[in-house]
């Protein structure tokens, strides 16, 4: 064989194995952390080890659409996964244990179970925190399965405006916010006034004025923002329980859920309607924590425990009864 | 000599067929809301219609996954998560016919995801048949003569 | 007719003749080719970041259809990448004519085959699975390799470029437009021919190869089968074979009366205005039924399709023909006159392609830079935000190439007319219209 013969083909031999070798080789020692939809596999891996003190570099990129990565319990700023690029996240852990990671952009409707887990080990340098803390809805032993129809509703939206002008006018001053706020419904508290000197709809004023002051402008803000990322897709912008997901969710009820009985079987199977009075002023504080904590019910509702701090979900709280009472702004 | 001068006679019947200012009928300029639902891959409504000088306000409502919507021309953009209804407000200040796209990636076939906004008349389609006539009837005279 | 013999000037017959400047090409080429397919089959799933999508279905695409096609007629197929290792293999050498001939079957293509059916097939084939393959890596990365690897068997079984002549699906199309192109490869002197001894042009010496594309370059009047490799170059004793520059559809002006190819002119048509109203409309309902293969609604928009190509257009078509008259066959009017519409289809793929290249060119540097999605950024531009470029000009653009492609199959029809003795009025009145029917769709 003539020599430029043979130098052609090693210059082209060579020029396809290392277009061939390069890639693949640099592929293997990229390890990637996909996002895909729930549908697709969500997470993979999902599982991810850690030790404590020393950072975890993990490597995300979205196989489909926007995806975004955050860990629950720890308030932390979401990193936005784009679909064909590659974000990069750095994370140092200082307490030991099982962590969840869940996607922070609805993805579809199972966006909610787009979780994973990182195993954290080693010893902790904080001090332990001893306890886990048992929710209020255990503590207090509240069925929150149980049906909650309240058997007064007032004729208009409570309002805690009129409220204020109420306890300024009256002297109210021994309305105090109860000891027992975070388990009481404002339908028991509208029972306990005094039913005497005010009328049915001042009473439903004043309990709109009492859940307003029960928590700060911050704390309902706060839940505003939550709800508008984590639970209006399904539950809807303005609460009623039509989100772009509810039609989604109905459907699934009603294929996967084994009948009841009838009116309890639709009552669960659409997204709660936040603007019903007659479910949401029979719920207690506690009893709406513990259905976001625990989700469930045989229902598409998530179970928030391992997502959000107590202190988040508190804020949620206190903003679902915006959809009830109109709060001072 | 004719011929040049029949060529001429046409260039310049293309050129303001092509970019003369069409007449404007006035029509007090609305301000104009829409509530555009996207899910992979189109919008619903997909096909709009607004006057020249219109404030339009889009609600740009995700059902399914994170979309976008860009508007081809005018350059404007905005991007909905599902459960949180996002508005873009403009003024539609040109004329003509363009297209509205997703652009955020949301699906395989994102690029085709595609809607149409018509301000006023889609004058380049009504152009473009004028421009296509004149084409057709100048070749057909060019070579009648030649023939 | 004016004609710029290019082959005169000493550097340019050089370039051309030399074998290493266009095995540097062909290098290039077959390594961005291999690295397409593997992009597409372990890169990122998401199109728009992946280098196969990219650079196959809008760099790529765009330099064809806009450049190549219009202005070099079959210039691509002269640095095409897929027939060269099956060749290499067919002809044992990668370089000049080595002096023990390989063994391979070198089995002439059947007969039957001896058209471009199979190309229209292809062609077809790709279109109807057009969303999934425009939109999908791995199916890209995956057709890719099939193309590459069906070349080398072909070449192993069949002489010459077996692949590129009557199989590859791109082919068909560059073959009948580069009839429109202002470049050719000709010989110069036919009495040359007529007293050459051995024809090595077609069947090869120890300088070149016979023509790889089964042309006879003697006989050589138009562009439609010559894939400008440039061997025939290299052979000639009789320094006799040129490239020159010409006025745009010299070609056009001898129609043809093959039915393969006046059926490649409407499906081109048919596409075109087909991938206009599914792709770039606002109707997303058509847009589910093309991308979800295997559904009913898949099968419609088959159906459709294919009854809009092989039925609607041409049956349009045939009606304007039935007016008149006349001496010659109903077939060989037919295939005369839809030569007009190859002057239309190109522009309508023009103008077409200009709206999705420009709306998507901007994700070509964000691939440069990180062509699998792994995180790389080669040139600094992988986080480049997509950004339509140009939109303003867009509508003017289409116009334009639109209106152009009116004129141009205008005149087109009036010669094919002329040649076959019928009115070209009817088959102008058809080109008005779809063109019309286009400009509604784009615009």
């Amino acid at each position: 064989m003539k020599r430029s013969e043979l130098v052609a083909r090693i210059v082209i031999s060579t020029g396809v194995l290392f277009t061939i070798g390069a890639p693949i080789y640099m592929w293997t020692r990229t390890p990637l952390i996909h996002a895909h939809m729930s549908e697709e596999g969500g997470w993979t891996p999902d599982i991810l080890k850690a030790n404590v003190g020393e950072p975890l570099q993990l490597h995300f990129t979205s196989d489909d659409v926007m995806h975004g990565f955050a860990i629950g319990q720890l308030d932390m700023k979401a990193v936005y996964i784009e679909p064909g690029k590659v974000t990069d996240v750095s994370l140092t852990f200082d307490k030991p244990g099982v962590y969840t990671f869940f996607c922070t952009r609805w993805c579809g409707v199972n966006h909610w179970r787009m979780r994973g887990t990182i195993e954290v080990t080693g010893d902790s340098s904080a001090s332990e925190d001893a306890s886990v803390k048992i929710p209020l809805y255990v503590s207090l032993g509240l069925d929150i399965d149980a049906p909650h129809k309240s058997p007064a509703v007032p004729e208009m939206q409570p309002s805690a405006i009129r409220g204020k002008e109420l306890v300024n006018n009256l002297n109210l001053d021994r309305l105090v916010v109860p000891e027992s706020y975070k388990s009481t419904s404002p339908y028991q508290i509208f029972q306990q006034l005094d039913p005497a000197s005010l009328s049915d709809s001042e009473k439903w004023d004043l309990v709109a004025y009492l859940w307003q002051t029960s928590s700060t402008p911050e704390s309902i803000a706060n839940g505003k923002k939550l709800y508008g990322q984590n639970c209006a897709a399904c539950h809807g912008e303005n609460g009623a329980g039509d989100g772009v997901f509810a039609d989604d969710i109905a459907a699934a009820g009603e294929a996967s859920m084994q009948s009841m009985s009838g009116a309890m079987d639709s009552m669960m199977r659409a997204p709660a309607d936040f603007t019903d009075p007659k479910r949401m002023l029979s719920a207690s504080p506690a009893v709406l924590q513990g259905k976001i904590l625990r989700g469930g019910m045989g229902t598409g509702m998530p179970m928030w425990g391992s997502i959000f701090t107590e202190e988040q979900i508190w804020d949620l709280v206190s903003y679902l009864y915006s959809f009830q009472f109109e709060y001072e702004k | 000599m004719r011929s040049y001068l029949s060529l001429l006679l046409f260039a310049t019947a293309g050129l303001v067929v092509a970019f003369a200012p069409l007449p404007v009928q006035p029509v007090a300029p609305q301000e104009r809301t829409f509530q555009i639902d996207a899910r992979q891959y189109a919008y619903s409504p997909s096909e709009l219609h607004v006057n020249p000088g219109d404030i339009i306000t889009f609600e740009l409502v995700s059902n399914d996954v994170v979309h976008g919507l860009y508007v081809d021309g005018y350059g404007v953009s905005v991007e909905a998560d599902p459960g949180q209804t996002a508005t873009l407000t403009f003024v539609a200040d040109q004329p003509g016919s363009f297209r509205f796209r997703c652009n955020v990636t949301c699906g395989a076939m994102h690029p085709f995801m595609i809607g149409k906004l018509t301000v006023g008349t889609n004058h380049w389609f009504y152009r473009g048949i004028g421009l296509a006539i004149l084409a057709a009837l100048g070749v057909l005279m060019s070579t009648k003569r030649n023939a | 007719m004016a004609k710029l013999e290019l082959t005169r000037n000493r550097f340019i017959k050089n370039i051309l003749v030399n074998r290493y400047p266009q095995l540097a090409v062909f290098i290039v080429m077959l390594v961005g080719y291999i690295f397409a397919i593997l992009a597409g089959l372990i890169g990122t799933p998401v199109g728009s970041h992946n280098f196969s999508i990219v650079f196959v279905w809008i760099a790529w695409w765009a330099i064809l259809i806009l450049v190549a096609v219009p202005f070099f007629g079959r210039g691509w197929c002269a640095v095409c990448p897929i027939p060269l290792p099956g060749e290499w293999i067919q002809r044992g050498a990668v370089l000049a004519p080595p002096d023990k001939k390989a063994k391979w079957l070198n089995l002439r293509v059947p007969r039957m085959f001896r058209n471009i059916w199979l190309q229209n097939i292809s062609f077809l084939l790709l279109a109807l699975f057009s969303s999934v393959l425009l939109t999908t890596p791995n199916i890209t990365g995956m057709v890719l390799a099939g193309m590459l690897f069906g070349a080398i068997g072909l070449s192993m079984i069949f002489e010459r470029r077996a692949f590129c002549r009557y199989l590859c699906p791109v082919g068909g199309f560059i073959g009948i437009y580069a009839q429109t192109a202002p470049l050719e490869l000709r010989i110069k002197d036919k009495q040359v021919c007529a007293s050459c001894v051995g024809k090595p042009c077609y069947n090869g010496s120890s300088a070149g190869y016979g023509c790889p594309w089964d042309v006879f370059p003697g006989g050589l009047t138009k562009n439609t089968y010559c894939g400008l490799c440039m061997e025939c170059i290299r052979t000639c004793p009789h320094d006799n074979i040129a490239v020159n520059v010409r006025p745009f559809s010299v070609d056009l002006a001898k129609p043809s009366s093959r039915i393969d190819e006046a059926f490649k002119a409407f499906i081109m048509l048919g596409s075109a205005m087909i991938y206009a109203c599914v792709l770039l409309g606002p109707w997303g309902i058509l847009k589910d039924a093309a991308y979800n293969v295997g559904t009913a609604t898949w099968f419609i928009y088959v159906v459709a399709f294919l009854a809009t190509i092989f039925g609607i257009l041409p049956g349009f078509f045939t009606l304007g023909l039935l007016q008149k008259k006349s001496s010659l066959p109903l077939k060989h009017r037919f295939a005369s006159l839809s030569t007009a519409l190859i002057p239309l289809g190109l522009m309508f793929w023009v103008a077409f392609s200009l709206s999705f290249v420009m709306t998507n060119a901007s994700y070509i540097m964000a691939a440069l830079s990180d062509p699998l999605g792994l995180g790389w950024n080669l040139l600094g531009t992988a986080n480049m935000a997509w950004q339509p470029m140009l939109t303003t000009l867009l509508a003017p653009a289409q116009t334009l190439a639109l209106v152009g492609g009116l004129i141009w199959s205008t005149r087109t029809a009036q010669k094919a007319a002329n040649e076959v003795n019928v009115s070209s009025l009817p088959v102008i009145g058809y080109c008005f219209a779809v063109t019309v029917f286009m400009m509604w769709l784009l615009l």
